[in-house]
């Protein structure tokens, strides 16, 4: 590195900003991931079920979403609750018609064939989108698409930033139902010990359900908050599922602050690490993390302690 | 058992009935390997259109008449973008398909994965648009490849940048590249490396991206930072989408933007960034305003005519159809079935007129490692949303802008 650093030149501020502004984008948008990877770290945590048409549901949402925006001239952020109630529903039903049967045909806690049922719906979700709204890439132009807000030099694009707060608002939110309300202490109770829960009289089979809905309703609102400033694709999903998995483990299986907390981190690593090593190496780099921190803490961050 | 015995001889005795039948309609399969689906199907579906629309003026015509009148049949298989389904969908349009050539596959990855597959079987492979330098340089003897090698398209590169500097008096003195990481991205970068050394050109920044990145934003500040005069980038569709709007967002203002095609040159990149395209360079095959034949507005009016979405053919689009005209007078020389002969056609031909003419340079014929001889490339500058020719100097339409405007002082 070049000593100009130290010196306080006009070249050194603009170095300065560029790694303050790799920081808010890490955060930014590592909020955002960790907002996507919250509804696989619900489902896979009361319903031990692998979610692999999780991006599909994400891409669903975007669709809904644009032509809401596009038919129906409703903005984005208005139309997030919408997008949010209908993915609930869409999810409640893909667990009743499409998984529930298989549970309760197989009687294990997490059998092979629901992970062959959601890979396979994920390609099916794809093909079909595929097919009705064809390859092309399209994007929205809201008044706010595009709109940079200037703090001395430091540029921060307005939706990353309203998403990220509103994510963040959300995450809370949930938090909050998990604890407080029957339902939500039903869900946990489930999550703890499936038979257990049933004994107290818990319906599993509904708690399913239920989470599976929050889970999607979560990416409805996750979509409505990438809508204004990315693309939609029928492969969307594909750019986001990966780095799900990862974010899920680390923040602790079925802990939704975890999530989040560890979608900051990567969101992060990504940006931050860009700035030092070239981009094709970070993501190396965030698997490298990632083992070292399974080999410190096996459970994730916010991950509880099994005996 | 008896049954089933006489139920086989059944199947079996309509089965030769079937096969005599396609014989008798007189098809000639060829087997297309492009994406059709994953992130990257809306440039397959572009390049199909492209070929398909040759096809259809070809059997038109007659088909290919030293095989009485046969009519050629494209089987496309998607290659999902991937370099192994790649070989698995050549190994099936070969065995299964029976297809007499094989024309693809837009990705170099994936086309230097499925040459190998095609020359194993030997039977002939023709690249339209893939331009990684090892395709044809393996010593195959069933590769043909009309696109220009990529490591020259980095000389070309730096031959318009070093041309732009003399033209205007404004010599860019850095340089920064941007790529994709796999097979395409690490030709021109490789490229690059190479050739701006040699012209007293520094590189400040070379930054490989994997395709499937989701923010730009990290390697758009890194860029900034770098503060490149001009920078030059190759991408695929999402990620040229993304990047560039990205660099409006961050306000990084150098001398020039020079692109690599692909993901640049597709007719959804302009769609989709809009305005954001302005003043964009790219260094391309070919565009709807060159004037080396008046093929060129014959055929692109025809096919923007024909297609559903009236749009212009782009590069790709342009070399698949020409190439597809290529496939024509192989199959019309060989006067075969057998891939072997097509195989001698293809290294034999020589074209000078008809469509295929619509690739800027003639005579159209491969040297001994299969690759097209004479090949050449010409940049264009987006300009109110057309892609208008500026290099070389002698075939400008319109006069080039040298440096762009700032994105501040962009309406």
């Amino acid at each position: 590195m070049d000593r100009s650093i130290l010196v306080p030149t006009r070249k050194s501020r603009t170095e300065m900003l560029s790694f303050i502004e790799a920081t808010i984008n890490g955060i930014l948008m590592g909020g955002l991931y960790g907002f996507i990877a919250v509804s696989l770290s619900l489902i896979f945590g009361v319903a031990k079920i692998v979610n692999f048409a999780h991006g599909a549901f994400l891409m669903v949402a975007m669709f809904l979403v644009y032509w809401i925006l596009v038919l129906l001239k409703i903005d984005p952020y208005v139309s997030a609750v919408l997008a949010a109630v209908f993915l609930f529903f869409f999810g409640y039903f893909f667990q009743n018609v499409f998984i529930e049967p298989i549970l309760r045909r197989e009687k294990e806690t997490a059998p092979l064939t629901v992970i062959l049922l959601t890979s396979g719906l994920m390609l099916v979700l794809e093909n079909v989108a595929l097919l009705l709204f064809g390859a092309d890439y399209r994007m929205v132009k809201t008044s706010y698409t595009g709109k940079v807000w200037d703090i001395g030099g430091l540029l921060i694009v307005q939706p990353r930033l309203i998403g990220f707060i509103l994510s963040l608002f959300l995450i809370f939110l949930t938090e909050i139902y998990l604890r407080k309300t029957n339902l939500g202490r039903a869900i946990r109770a489930t999550s703890q010990d499936r038979e257990a829960a049933r004994l107290m009289g818990i319906d599993d089979y509904k708690v399913y359900k239920v989470v599976f809905g929050i889970g999607s309703t979560m990416l409805g609102f996750a979509a409505s908050f990438l809508v204004p400033f990315y693309f939609i694709h029928p492969a969307i999903g594909e750019l986001f599922v990966l780095k799900s998995f990862v974010i899920v483990v680390l923040g602790g299986l079925g802990s939704i602050s975890g999530a989040f907390l560890a979608g900051i981190i990567v969101g992060l690593i990504e940006s931050l690490g860009a700035q030092f090593i070239n981009s094709a190496m970070v993501e190396s780099l965030i698997f490298i993390i990632f083992i070292a921190c399974l080999v410190v803490r096996p459970t994730g961050l916010l991950g509880k302690q099994r005996e | 058992m008896k049954t089933k015995r006489i139920f086989f001889a059944a199947l079996g005795s309509i089965l030769w009935f079937a096969s005599g039948l396609s014989y008798a309609q007189q098809e000639v399969k060829v087997g297309v390997l492009i994406p059709l689906s994953g992130g990257l199907a809306v440039i397959g579906e572009n390049l199909q259109m492209a070929h398909d629309f040759a096809v259809k003026e070809i059997n038109e015509a007659g088909g290919i008449k030293s095989l009485k009148g046969a009519k050629i049949k494209l089987i496309y298989a998607d290659t999902r973008g991937d370099s192994k389904i790649g070989m698995s969908e050549a190994e099936r349009l070969i065995l299964r398909e029976g297809v007499v050539a094989i024309v693809g596959a837009f990705q170099s990855s994936v086309s230097y994965t499925s040459t190998e597959v095609a020359e194993k079987h030997q039977v002939p492979y023709l690249v339209p648009n893939s331009l990684m330098d090892a395709i044809t340089e393996r010593g195959f003897k069933y590769t043909f490849r009309v696109e220009r090698k990529g490591s020259l398209w980095a000389k070309d590169q730096i031959d318009f940048i070093v041309d732009m500097g003399k033209a205007t008096g404004k010599p860019a003195k850095t340089i920064g590249v941007v790529y994709e990481n796999t097979d395409m991205g690490q030709t021109i970068a490789k490229g690059i490396r190479k050739y701006a050394p040699e012209k007293g050109l520094t590189i400040v920044l070379d930054e490989g991206y994997p395709q499937r990145t989701a923010d730009m934003t990290p390697v758009v500040l890194k860029t900034k930072r770098a503060n490149p005069d001009v920078i030059i980038l190759n991408s695929y569709i999402s990620d040229a989408i993304l990047l560039i709007r990205t660099i409006a967002d961050q306000r990084v203002n150098p001398i020039a933007f020079l692109g690599s095609s692909s993901g640049y040159s597709d007719p959804s990149f302009i769609k989709e960034v809009g305005k954001l395209a302005e003043y964009f360079s790219d260094l391309t095959e070919w565009s709807t305003d060159l004037t080396h034949t008046p093929l060129v507005q014959e055929k692109n009016a025809a096919y923007k005519k024909w297609n559903k979405d009236h749009r212009d053919f782009n590069g790709g689009a342009a070399f698949c159809y020409a190439s597809t005209y290529i496939l024509y007078e192989a199959l019309e020389k060989a006067a075969s079935y057998d891939p072997k002969r097509i195989r001698d056609a293809f290294a034999a031909v020589k074209i000078t007129k008809g469509p295929a003419m619509l690739i800027p340079w003639t005579p159209i014929e491969f040297d001994s490692e299969g690759q097209a001889e004479g090949a050449r490339m010409i940049v264009v500058q987006y300009r109110e949303g057309l892609r208008r020719t500026i290099w070389p100097f002698p075939i400008q339409t319109i006069k080039p802008i040298w440096p762009v405007p700032k994105w501040e002082e962009r309406k």
